[in-house]
C-alpha cells in the first residue's frame, strides 16, 4: 500500500475540459464537509471518496481540483490518495468483485471462489474484463468472517458464497448497474 | 441455557449434556436471561436471528434507550469517569486498557473554557475500523443498533467534556456507514446532538453545558488506520502512519488537541453501566486467576472457521473455548476434531491443540502463551488444517498491511512471507525455519524499535504458530545437516 514510486515528474497528466469536481460536489464539500474539520486537509478523505464514488477512480486532474479547493499542494493529495487501497489511481471496471482472502475465508473455501470468478470472467486477480464491466480483486478481511467465504460486490456483501453462486451474483450486480 | 440446548438438539444425549453443564458455570448466568449489548439484537442463545432489524430512534427510546444518558446528565462528569473506572471496563478494541483510567489522562478544562467555543476543541475518535482478520463483532452493533453506540458516545463526551466525535468506520462497511448516517440524523432531529442536544439543555443538571457534534468519517481500506494514532492521521486527511508516542493522544491528539480514542463495543457498554451501576457490571465476568486485573462484563465474541454455527455471541468473559465451540457454536463442523484457534484476531497468535480449554478473558495471554485477548474473536481450525498455510496467510497479511515506516517491520514482514512461502512449497530447509523464527522473534519484541504494535502482532502470530506446531513445519522442510568434525563416545581421544 505504501511505497508506490512512479515517475510522476515526467508523467503527462491527461486533462479534460469538464471538471471532475462538479458544482454540486464543490458545494457539498465547502458547505457540509469542511466545517466538520479543524483544517481543510481534514476534508481530504471525504473529497477523494466523492470522486471515487462518482467515477470509479481518482484521476490526476481530480486531485488537482481537490487540491485547489482544499488549498493543499497537489503532492499532498497524491500522497494520501496513493496510500489507501480503496482509491483507484487508474480506471477500473464498472463493478468491483472483492474476494476476501484472509484467515477465516481462505480456510473455508475462498480459493475455489476466486477460481470460479476468474473462470467466469476470464480474468486474473487484479484485472478488468475487456468490456470494462468487472474488476476482480482480493482483499484482506472484510469483517464478515462468521459468513466465510465472503465476497463484496460493489457495496453489497455476500456471505457463505459457493462457487456455484458466482454466475448469479455477477448477473445481479450487472443488472443493478452503477459505479462506486 | 438449558432450554436453548433442548430446542436445538431434541433428545440427543440431553441428560448427559445438561448434567455436565450444571457442574460448570453458565456463561449467561449474570445477564438475567438477555443480552446487554445485544438486548435489541436477537442473538443466540437469547433470540432468533431472523428477528434482527435496524432499531430506529423511536424503537430505541421505547425500549429504554437514552435513559443511561439522561441519568448521566444528573451526575457530575468526574463521578461518571470514577464510576467507569470502578467498573474496570477494559477496552474492547484489542489492548484491554482500562477505559476510565484512559479518560483521566485528559487535561482539565480550565475556568472559562467551553468545549467547542473559540477554537477550544476536545475530541472523541470512535474506532470502528475493525480490520483485524477474524474480527466482525463491532459490525453487529452498527448493523442493527446504531443508537446504542450514539448513546455511548454522548455519555463519553459528557464525562470527558468532548465537543466533537468522529466515527472512523472502515471503507468496506458501506451499509453500516449508511445506517449510522441515518441514526445520527435522527439523533440530531430528536435533540441528542447539536445545538439543542441534551448536553446543551436543561436535562443537563450536573455539568457544564456545551454543544456536541457527531460525524461519520469513512476510512479507505488500510488496516493500519485501526491503530489509534494512524487513525488520527487518517482523520486529518493524511496517510495513516502511526505517530511516535509520547505525546499521547489524550494530551495531543487529533489536530493537536486532547483526544479520547475508544472502540465501538467499549462505548456501547457505557449506557448500561451508568443505568445499573458499576457494581452490577462487576458481577459479570471473572476475576483474574493469575493476580492480574479482572475481566468484568460481557463480551461480543465472534466465532469463525470450522464450526457448525459461526457468528457473534454475547457472553460473560471467562468462557472456555471448548464450551463456546461445543455448546454455543454447535460443535466442530463435520464432526472433526479441534486442532487450533486464532486467539482473538490474528495478531494475538494461536491456541494449540492442547489449549482447547483456554478461558477467553484478559488472563489468556499469560496463561496460554499468546499476546492477549485481542478482539476475542477466535477463528477455529479442524484437524485437517495445514498450519503452514495458516502461517503463510497471516504472514502475507502483515506484509501487505505494514505501513513501511519502521525497518524491522517493513523488511521483517517481507522476509517472513517469503520464507513461509518457501516452506509451504516444500523448498525450505531447516535453517529457513530457524531464520523465520529468529526474524519473527526479533520483530517488535525489543520495545522502541518499532512505532506501533503491528510488528508485535506479526511476531506473536507467527512465532506461536511455528512453536506450537513445530512438527508440521519440520516435516515440510528438508533437513540441513551441519557437519561437525568431532568424534564422540569411547573412540574419542584427548
Ligand atoms: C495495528 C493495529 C490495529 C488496530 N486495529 C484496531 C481496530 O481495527 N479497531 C479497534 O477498535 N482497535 C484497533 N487497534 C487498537 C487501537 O490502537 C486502540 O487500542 C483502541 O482503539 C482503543 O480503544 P479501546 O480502549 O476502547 O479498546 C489496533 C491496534 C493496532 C496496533
Ligand atoms: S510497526 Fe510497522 S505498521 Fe507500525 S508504524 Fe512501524 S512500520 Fe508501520
Ligand atoms: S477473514 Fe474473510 S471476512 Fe474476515
Amino acid at each position: 500500500m505504501a511505497w508506490i514510486t512512479k515517475p510522476s515528474a515526467t508523467t503527462k497528466i491527461s486533462k479534460r475540459d469538464e471538471p471532475y469536481l462538479t458544482e454540486a460536489m464543490r458545494e457539498e464539500l465547502t458547505g457540509k464537509i469542511l466545517p466538520r474539520y479543524e483544517t481543510k486537509h481534514g476534508a481530504l478523505l471525504p473529497a477523494l471518496h466523492m470522486i471515487q464514488h462518482a467515477y470509479g477512480w481518482v484521476p490526476h486532474q481530480a486531485m488537482l481540483e481537490i487540491a485547489g479547493v482544499l488549498e493543499l499542494p497537489p503532492a499532498e493529495v497524491l500522497d494520501t490518495a496513493s496510500f489507501y487501497e480503496e482509491y483507484w489511481l487508474r480506471p477500473k471496471g464498472k463493478h468491483t468483485v472483492a474476494v476476501c482472502r484472509s484467515i477465516a475465508c481462505e480456510f473455508c473455501g475462498q480459493p475455489e471462489i476466486t477460481q470460479a470468478v476468474m473462470k467466469h470472467l476470464g480474468i486474473e486477480v487484479g484485472e478488468t474484463t475487456d468490456d470494462d464491466e468487472f474488476t476482480l480483486v482480493e482483499l484482506e478481511c472484510l469483517g464478515a468472517c462468521g459468513g466465510a467465504p465472503a465476497v463484496l460486490i460493489d457495496e453489497t456483501l455476500h456471505e457463505f458464497v459457493k462457487p456455484g453462486d458466482i454466475a448469479g451474483l455477477l448477473d445481479e450486480a450487472k443488472k443493478a448497474g452503477g459505479h462506486h | 441455557m438449558d432450554s436453548f440446548v433442548r430446542r436445538r438438539r431434541p433428545g440427543v444425549g440431553l441428560e448427559k449434556r445438561t448434567q455436565s453443564m450444571a457442574d460448570r458455570r453458565l456463561f449467561t448466568e449474570n445477564m438475567g436471561g438477555r443480552g446487554i449489548l445485544t438486548q435489541r439484537i436477537p442473538t443466540k442463545p437469547f433470540g432468533d436471528l431472523k428477528d434482527r432489524h435496524i432499531v430506529g430512534y423511536d424503537e430505541y427510546v421505547k425500549t429504554g434507550g437514552y435513559e443511561g444518558l439522561r441519568k448521566a446528565l444528573t451526575i457530575a462528569p468526574d463521578d461518571i469517569t470514577e464510576s467507569v473506572k470502578k467498573s474496570v471496563l477494559r477496552g474492547r478494541g484489542g489492548a484491554g486498557f482500562p477505559t476510565g483510567v484512559k479518560w483521566t489522562f485528559l487535561p482539565k478544562v480550565e475556568e472559562g473554557q467551553v468545549p467547542g467555543v473559540d477554537g477550544f476543541h476536545r475530541y472523541l475518535a470512535i474506532n470502528a475500523d475493525e480490520s483485524e482478520p477474524g474480527t466482525f463483532k463491532d459490525r453487529l452493533l452498527m448493523d442493527f443498533d446504531p443508537h446504542l453506540m450514539l448513546e455511548g458516545i454522548a455519555i463519553c463526551c459528557y464525562a470527558c467534556r468532548l465537543d466533537r466525535a468522529y466515527i472512523y468506520i472502515r471503507g468496506e462497511y458501506h451499509h453500516q456507514a449508511h445506517v449510522l448516517e441515518q441514526a445520527i440524523a435522527e439523533a440530531y432531529e430528536h435533540g441528542i446532538f447539536g445545538e439543542k442536544g441534551l448536553i446543551n439543555s436543561d436535562a443537563n443538571t450536573a455539568g457544564q453545558r456545551f454543544q456536541v457534534d457527531c460525524y461519520v468519517h469513512r476510512g479507505a481500506g488500510a488496516y493500519i488506520c485501526g491503530e489509534e494514532t494512524g487513525l488520527l492521521e487518517s482523520l486529518e486527511g493524511k496517510r495513516g502512519w502511526p505517530r511516535i508516542k509520547p505525546p499521547f493522544p489524550a494530551v495531543k491528539g487529533l489536530f493537536g488537541k486532547p483526544t479520547v480514542i475508544n472502540n465501538v463495543e467499549t462505548l456501547c457498554h457505557l449506557p448500561s453501566i451508568i443505568e445499573n451501576g458499576h457494581e452490577w457490571f462487576c458481577k459479570q465476568g471473572v476475576e483474574s486467576t493469575v493476580g492480574g486485573p479482572p475481566s468484568f462484563g460481557t463480551k461480543l465474541i465472534g466465532v469463525s472457521g470450522h464450526v457448525n454455527d459461526p457468528g457473534v455471541f454475547e457472553l460473560e468473559l471467562g468462557i472456555p473455548l471448548r464450551t463456546l465451540v461445543e455448546e454455543y457454536c454447535g460443535g466442530m463442523r463435520g464432526g472433526k476434531k479441534y486442532k487450533a484457534a486464532i486467539a482473538g484476531g490474528v495478531s494475538m497468535g494461536v491456541l494449540g491443540t492442547d489449549q482447547y480449554e483456554a478461558e477467553l478473558d484478559f488472563d489468556i495471554g499469560r496463561k496460554y502463551n499468546v499476546l492477549g485477548l485481542g478482539t476475542a474473536c477466535p477463528t477455529v481450525f479442524d484437524e485437517d488444517t495445514d498450519m503452514v498455510a495458516v502461517a503463510r496467510n497471516v504472514a502475507r497479511f502483515f506484509k501487505h498491511e505494514s505501513c513501511g515506516q519502521c525497518t524491522p517491520c517493513r523488511e521483517g514482514s517481507g522476509w517472513l512471507y517469503q520464507l513461509l512461502c518457501r516452506i509451504e512449497e516444500g523448498d525450505g530447509k531447516t535453517k529457513d525455519l530457524d531464520l523465520a523464527l529468529e526474524v519473527a522473534t526479533s520483530m517488535g519484541s525489543m520495545p522502541g524499535t518499532t512505532i506501533c504494535g503491528l510488528a508485535d502482532g506479526n511476531n506473536w502470530s507467527l512465532r506461536t504458530i511455528m512453536n506450537k506446531f513445530r512438527d508440521e513445519f519440520e516435516d515440510r522442510v528438508e533437513r540441513s545437516f551441519v557437519p561437525v568434525k568431532m568424534t564422540v563416545g569411547a573412540a574419542a581421544k584427548d
